[in-house]
């Protein structure tokens, strides 16, 4: 075995070995993915089978017309959007300056204050919603988009600040002291140097927010009542009770669900992969 | 090179961020709406919990101190609830830890594809759990499972089995389901903790003649510490928290084989509309995870020094 003695033949195995993982990794990620593309192509007769078909004999989009048709699709996907777009708008304009304020000012409490930011997400979520139904009841907001984007902010603006903060922290400083230096006041500075600078994690960071409002379930399946706010996720949540969908049809409702996930991830998933990093690592 | 304004709003706002008011100016928004959708909600949640609350009987709406909380010590579902959190929990950070160690450092090798694969291996984490926990139930069905068909031709099998129906599989099962959710977390933050250690490190130990299972005990897990302990105490909050996965593939059963904190809670509120109860519930597991993040990271940073 004199592969193992030299240091060009340990190199080789240890990178077979990796190929080896990535490989079995891939594998064990994309499949369940792949499996319920598949059997979202089959016709009916070849999921109900006594004999495992794997590749489909008939390609039919016949699930993906029959979730269109029959599942409230359009009014749930324009909820979902509508929702999402929303909770961004918000987590945008009121996250950006408070991760502006901890990036680049000193004042007192401020790494307690981010700190509480952070243990927000510690309450149970439960515990959050049942007095969210309440308030929200009394004040008209249950079954809401607005009602629901405002209870999405109690998660995720503390993600967007976080995310956010550690891009402003990697904007360098000494531009910004030029543009102060130039006369700059300090808003024209955040707007006209530091904006632009971090530009692309703004991106990512609302990106991962869209995705993140976009997935979520039990803040949605609990204040919605009915079709005025109800999303996508929980549209096929009840589907699956109420009609017992076939399994194709189903595995169609996913996909259409993750495509615009898979899509948003892909663009800008570096910066994304960056922005989450960042913040945990020096959080 | 600026124009000569007018003074409009912009240059008020301007003449404003120099001011020390500018920094409350830009917390303010955040911080209002951070304390109207958590920290009110979450004092409400306390003063839910001791007192009756049934959307069904809208009469009942009184002051009960600790019943819900005596109630709780001899509710068998509780305790099981307790128990079964604590396992789910640590057996999924367990698996998911060790997967995305392998993961991170194979990713980290210098070989050709590896963004690629990233992208492949970090996408279930982004995935919606609704979608996740259907689409492992279709993986596992009983009749219809392709996991069952390829054990079964495996020989590992002799028949189908309904992973989820059977009280001795069923917590398992969901424990994989979470595993292939949350593992890419862990694999993506280990990631960018080993591209954070420097190379030198790695050579200085292999000219003092450290093997790579030494390099690996003396560099990789001290230099890691803060990404792990970070990494593990922001998912066992995130798994403590959200019921979605265990609602979707199990709802709790068969029995209260599955049946976690957060399902009863959420359970006890939207199934029989005790938001007292379910109240009192929330906050035994806030408690819960204070006391535990709180000893956490006294211990891990104990052991550090």
């Amino acid at each position: 075995m004199t592969i193992f003695k030299t240091s060009r033949g340990r190199r080789l195995i240890a990178d077979i070995l990796t190929y080896a993982v990535l490989v079995t990794m891939t594998i064990f990620c994309l499949g369940p993915i792949v499996w319920m593309f598949l059997t979202s192509l089959k016709v009916e007769a070849d999921i109900v089978t006594s004999q495992m078909q794997y590749i489909p004999r008939t390609i039919t989009f016949q699930n993906y017309r029959a979730i269109w048709t029959q599942s409230n699709f359009p009014v749930l996907i324009t909820n979902s959007l509508v929702v999402t777009t929303i909770t961004v708008a918000i987590c945008v304009l009121t996250g950006t300056l408070a991760a502006y304020a901890f990036s680049r000012l000193s004042f007192r409490g401020r790494d307690r204050l981010m700190l509480s930011y952070l243990l927000v997400r510690m309450f149970p979520a439960v515990m959050v919603i049942i007095p969210l139904f309440v308030m929200m009841r009394t004040v008209g907001l249950v079954d809401s988009r607005f009602g629901l984007a405002l209870a999405y902010t109690s998660f995720l603006l503390p993600l967007f600040v976080w995310m956010l903060k550690g891009f402003f922290d990697a904007a360098p400083k000494e531009l910004e002291s030029a543009a102060r230096i130039d006369g700059s006041t300090r808003l024209g500075a955040m707007v006209r140097i530091i904006l632009p600078l971090a530009r692309n994690g703004l991106v990512a960071s609302s990106v991962f927010i869209a995705i993140a409002a976009w997935n979520e379930f039990i803040f949605a399946l609990m204040l919605t009542t009915g079709q005025g706010s109800r999303t996508w996720p929980v549209g096929l949540q009840l589907m699956v009770g109420e009609f017992q969908l076939p399994w194709g049809v189903l595995a169609a409702g996913g996909i259409l669900s993750i495509l615009p996930v898979v899509i948003l991830f892909a663009i800008v998933q570096r910066a994304m992969v960056q922005g989450l990093t960042a913040g945990a690592v020096k959080g | 090179m600026k124009p000569a304004l007018h003074r409009g709003p912009l240059t008020r706002l301007g003449d404003l961020s120099e001011t020390r008011y500018w920094v409350y100016f830009l917390l303010f928004p955040s911080l209002i709406l951070l304390l109207l959708v958590v920290a009110y909600p979450t004092l409400y949640g306390f003063v839910i919990s001791v007192r009756e609350m049934r959307l069904t009987r809208p009469g009942l709406n009184g002051w009960v101190g600790a019943k819900h909380y005596v109630a709780m010590m001899s509710d068998r579902v509780f305790w099981i609830s307790l128990k079964n959190t604590a396992i789910w929990v640590a057996a999924a950070i367990a698996i998911e830890v060790t997967l995305g160690f392998i993961a991170a450092i194979a990713l980290n090798r210098n070989v050709p594809g590896t963004k690629l694969f990233g992208v492949l291996i970090l996408l279930p984490y982004f995935l919606p759990n609704v979608v996740a926990g259907h689409m492992w139930a279709l993986l596992l069905d009983p009749r219809l499972g392709v996991i069952n068909d390829l054990l079964v031709r495996g020989g590992v099998l002799s028949t189908y089995k309904a992973w989820f129906a059977d009280p001795a599989t069923a917590l398992a099962a969901t424990i994989l389901v979470e595993a292939w959710h949350g593992f890419p977390f862990f694999a993506l933050l280990f990631l960018a903790g080993l591209k954070g250690i420097p190379e030198d490190l790695y050579k200085a130990a292999a000219v003092d003649g450290a093997g790579p299972v030494r390099q690996f005990q003396l560099i990789t897990v001290p230099m890691l510490r803060t990404v792990i302990t970070a990494a593990v105490i922001l998912r066992v909050i995130s798994l403590v928290n959200s019921p979605d996965l265990l609602l979707v593939l199990t709802g709790g059963g068969p029995g209260n084989a599955t049946q976690v904190l957060s399902l009863y809670a959420f359970q006890t509120a939207y199934r029989e509309f005790n938001f007292g109860y379910a109240g009192a519930l929330s906050v035994v597991m806030f408690v819960i995870l204070m006391v535990f993040a709180t000893l956490y990271i006294r211990f891990t940073r104990v052991s550090k020094e």
